[in-house]
């Protein structure tokens, strides 16, 4: 039939006028308070159950599917049972609230819904989906099948007529008249640009429209539904819940039983139940006629015209010759069960079912079903052994699997079990939908999550028992150690400190040495060591050294302790520590002695250890990594050449620097970093000139140690990043490294960054007051002239700052540039790419206070060449 | 002879409370002519649906009678409701029409 263009006219400005009026409904809902949606849903509640007999009575004898009694309870389902589960739940505003996560969701509606309903369900899905849409502040269109259409169209105004009552919105639930264009029309509602959603229950072929209108959509999938009867299973109970699930509404719910696979240890029994209980179980002649009357030949689908019909009007109709009232029709299915024509859905009581011999068959019988037309729909299973059940429910792909219940009235939710409450039955992927939900109020809600700033948890972790003052040396004479390895240096070694060690351990403590730690060594080197140590198996190991012994040490214990860590899998870079996903052990076993003999490094208190691989450094850092003891004796630095006290100092003055820039710096590594900073103005020129004042050494000393513990906790910055890798293809020592790039990077990092840093805990970039700060700490001033910024007298301060360390680098005849290390051009020039790869990927570029880009690294790197001039103000 | 030129009046309403249906007097002082009208929001926390198909009928016939009417000081709830409502003539009213967003999906 042919539509004509005013017939098409009208049509459209029909479904323009149900939109327009949903549309207006729907916005003027948004305002609506949860109080008053819970008033209207309870009106509509109330009617839906006092006119459910009503509803289902007229639905019977318009579509002449299932059983009015049925209905009635469908109908009460959809309201009565739908209400209880529904009622307490928060569909306004704020909808669940997150405190772990610093998280709520805030309802938002989903707008205008086009609803179809199917002529199974005509008046309990329209009850349904009405109720869903009210609590949820959406408004619905139906569109009913044209076999049920006064019927859903009554119940549709029933509903609405109590919503209205109870204050809902003009228009927030409409219908499309039944008539001979109704297919028409709903089309149109399909593609109208106002529909929001397209909540689609019906046949396949109108949900596969909804699908194509280019919405999102809300669909259901066709059923098969296998039950598997396990021979654990109750038998007497399963099969009465079988006939009650089949029988409901004479099939007509698509979650009910289509085929059993059954035991054969208990087929007999249950067989001779179902018999007693009035179904006929059907013969191979009788299957056959069977087949032939409810299965289409044409495309071996379902005859629709037998749907929700009575068991006995389909063995009449069949020509099987029943004279006694019967409840459903019980057809073995031999042979081949996938090529059975009897292997489909059935909405009639008419049951296939097959025997098996295992599980194993059982379950793979059952997927043959599953798989047969309804995957993704409902299973079902019967089973007293819960290992049972749970391989079914591996294997078998159903949005729902009914535990010893009756599949159909299972599947609806809040009868039998705890499932959501539903006319409509999802799917997932493999009935083409996008959700397995038994779909109801949840999936008719926009949830906005609205989570606040991480509120981000910063703590504070260094070496328990430090002993700081000149001679503290002394308490290895208390030492709790029947067995020590010591890690040092020749250099340590021929300073005397070695002896100074091994005469104040405990006199019953066996003492091993290892001496002849280099600089930076590699992996190979330490695994040595734990080797050694494996033979004399110490309790405690004393490093005694610069940074590259207490560094190496630590990693020593780690692998003494923890033989089966891979360094590979400690080594892993990470970007933020809380989300790293290595895992270093929890606690240590053997005691760690850490005691330093440079005043630099502060690896005394931290948890880091740098290694050399290659070209370039790899990091190991944990709390685990951090030593149990370290002993800050000035003493031991006291005939520590002048170019390795200035190199020393200058990375603990790095330390300090980068420290209190970091992203992560507190007021706790704030106070370390400066008083470190303080302390290393003040004593490093009168070490200097001094090199046998202890006071100063002592200074200095405990300067190296302060900074440390604000790195241990701050982490460092992108100079670190930049010496690293410089450090490792230069062969430069690290304090060096890092002394050749501070000018450059404090300028850099002093400027408004080019990409600011994302980090939770670093709200605000401050690394320009954070230097001025420093700046003023040790005593530099500036004072602002009228008219001036306090911007401007900052960048004055940065620069004074800049000249303090120039000034002091020169005293300490410091390297403050690549060139003045000795590094040709040429070949520092064609490292640069390589370098700045390196330092981009260093993990101490991650707390830089600017997000250092690779062609600004690549910058900070060729800027560091030329000797440098005093900065100018 | 040509008529004098009629001064044009600025009717400032002020709603207060709900906006439920329409309103009768300022009906009439639209159709009084050369008379441009400006609804004030500040009070009115809530619209129905009537009071919604009233002030879009209201924008039509300022619109045939070529007077201007503007919304000042709408609440956030109201402000959704004609967004939410979808017509043009509402969020020109407050100040600007809808607008298509043409973003990429992502």
């Amino acid at each position: 039939m042919t539509v004509s263009s005013d017939q098409e006219l009208m049509l459209t400005e029909r479904a323009n006028h149900l939109v327009r009026q949903a549309r207006l409904a729907a916005a003027v809902f948004t305002q609506y308070s949860q109080e008053k949606v819970d008033k209207i849903v309870r009106a509509m509640t109330a009617a839906a159950i006092e006119n459910a007999g009503k509803m289902a009575l007229m639905a019977h004898q318009e579509t002449r599917m299932g059983v009015t009694e049925d209905k009635i309870l469908k109908n009460l389902v959809a309201s009565e049972f739908l209400y209880h589960q529904i009622k307490d739940k928060r569909t306004v505003g704020i909808t669940r609230e997150f405190p772990d996560l610093n998280m709520v969701e805030v309802a938002e509606p989903m707008g205008v819904i086009f609803a179809l309903a199917p002529v199974t369900n005509p008046t309990s899905t329209v009850i349904f989906k009405s109720i869903c849409c009210a609590k949820t502040r959406n408004t619905v269109i139906f569109s009913a099948h044209l076999m049920a259409a006064e019927s859903s169209n009554f119940a549709a105004k029933i509903m609405y007529e109590a919503a209205l009552e109870a204050g809902a919105p003009k228009g927030f639930i409409t219908w499309v008249d039944k008539s001979s264009r109704l297919r028409r029309t709903s089309e149109l509602l399909m593609h109208h640009p106002e529909v929001d959603l397209i909540f689609a229950t019906g046949g396949q072929a109108m949900v596969k429209a909804a699908y194509s209108s280019g919405k999102p959509a809300l669909g259901v999938g066709p059923g098969n539904t296998p039950v598997y009867v396990h021979k654990s299973a109750n038998v007497a109970s399963a099969a009465m819940d079988i006939i009650i699930s089949k029988t409901f509404d004479n099939g007509t719910e698509c979650p009910s039983e289509q085929t059993l696979v059954i035991d054969r240890e208990i087929s007999d029994e249950i067989i001779a139940e179902f018999k007693r209980l009035g179904c006929h179980v059907c013969s191979q002649e009788e299957v056959l006629k069977i087949s032939a009357l409810i299965v289409d030949p044409r495309n071996g689908g379902i005859n629709y015209k037998l749907v929700g019909q009575p068991a006995n009007l389909i063995a009449d109709q069949a020509g099987l010759n029943i004279t006694t009232p019967i409840k459903m029709l019980l057809c073995p299915l031999l042979g081949e069960l996938r090529h059975h024509p009897l292997a489909i859905e059935k909405l009639m009581p008419v049951l296939g079912y097959v025997i098996v011999d295992s599980v194993n068959e059982g379950i793979n019988k059952a997927l043959d079903i599953n798989y047969a037309g309804g995957t993704g729909h409902t299973a079902g299973i019967f089973c007293e052994d819960d290992n049972v059940i749970e391989r079914y429910s591996e294997a078998i792909n159903a949005g729902r699997i009914i535990v010893n219940s009756p599949a159909s009235i299972g599947g609806l939710g809040g009868v039998y079990n705890h499932l959501n409450t539903t006319l409509s039955f999802g799917c997932g992927t493999g009935g083409g939908n996008i959700t397995t939900d038994n779909v109801g109020i949840k999936n008719l809600i926009n949830f906005k999550r609205v989570p606040r700033r991480r509120n981000y948890v910063i703590s504070f972790q260094t070496t328990k028992n430090i002993y700081i003052n000149p001679g503290s040396i002394d308490h290895l004479r208390n030492l709790k150690c029947q067995s020590a390895f010591i890690i040092t240096s020749r250099s340590a070694s021929r300073r005397g400190h070695l002896a100074m060690v091994t005469e104040r351990l405990p006199q019953d403590c066996h003492v091993d040495v290892f001496a002849d730690m280099g600089p930076e060594p590699d992996f190979a080197t330490l695994q040595r060591v734990v080797e050694s140590m494996r033979r004399t198996k110490p309790d405690t190991v004393i490093a005694l050294g610069g940074g590259s012994v207490l560094d190496a040490a630590k990693i020593i214990r780690l692998f003494y302790d923890y033989p089966d860590l891979k360094i590979s899998e400690v080594a892993v870079n990470f970007l933020d520590f809380h989300h790293r996903m290595i895992e270093f052990p929890t606690d240590m076993k053997t005691q760690l002695v850490a005691i330093p003999t440079t005043s630099g490094t502060g690896s005394e208190v931290t948890p880091f250890a740098v290694l050399k691989d290659g070209h370039r450094k790899i990091s190991l850092i944990d709390e685990c990594m951090l030593p149990d003891i370290a002993i800050i004796d000035a003493n031991l630095t006291r005939s520590l050449p002048a170019d390795i006290t200035g190199d020393t100092a200058f990375d603990a003055l790095t330390h300090a620097l980068e420290a209190l820039v970091s992203t992560f710096s507190s007021d706790y590594t704030d106070g370390l970093a400066l008083e470190a900073l303080r302390l290393i103005f003040e004593s490093l020129p009168e070490t200097l000139k001094n090199p046998n004042s202890i006071v100063h050494r002592h200074k200095l000393h405990n300067a190296a140690t302060l900074a440390g513990m604000a790195i241990a906790n701050a982490s460092v910055g992108v100079n670190h990043a930049l010496a690293h890798a410089l450090g490792a293809r230069f062969d430069i020592p690290h304090g060096r490294a890092n002394a050749a790039f501070l000018l450059s990077t404090i300028e850099y990092n002093a400027q408004i960054p080019s990409k600011f840093v994302s980090v939770p805990c670093y709200p605000l970039w401050i690394a320009d007051r954070k230097y001025a700060r420093a700046a003023q700490f040790i005593g530099l001033k500036d004072d602002l002239q009228p008219g001036e910024s306090e911007e401007i007298g900052r960048r004055r301060l940065v620069q004074k700052l800049r000249q303090a360390i120039f000034d002091l680098a020169k005293l300490a005849n410091q390297a403050l540039s690549v060139a003045e290390l000795g590094i040709p051009l040429e070949a520092y020039m064609a490292a640069i790419p390589e370098l700045t790869e390196i330092a981009f990927g260093d993990m101490s570029i991650r707390t830089n206070p600017r997000y250092a880009l690779a062609p600004e690294v690549a910058q900070l790197f060729a800027t560091a060449y030329p000797p440098r001039e005093r900065p100018s103000i | 002879m040509a008529e004098p030129v009629k001064e044009r009046k600025l009717e400032k309403i002020r709603i207060l409370g709900d906006l439920e249906r329409g309103l009768d007097d300022v009906d009439k002082k639209l159709a009084r002519g050369n008379t441009d009208i400006e609804f004030d929001f500040s009070g009115c926390p809530f619209i129905s649906v009537d009071g919604l198909e009233w002030l879009e009928e209201f924008l039509l016939r300022a619109d045939s009678l070529k007077s201007t009417v503007t919304f000042i000081n709408v609440q956030n709830p109201v402000y959704k409701v004609f967004k939410v409502a979808h017509i043009d003539s509402l969020m020109r009213a407050c100040g600007a029409p809808n607008q298509e967003s043409q973003g990429l999906s992502c």
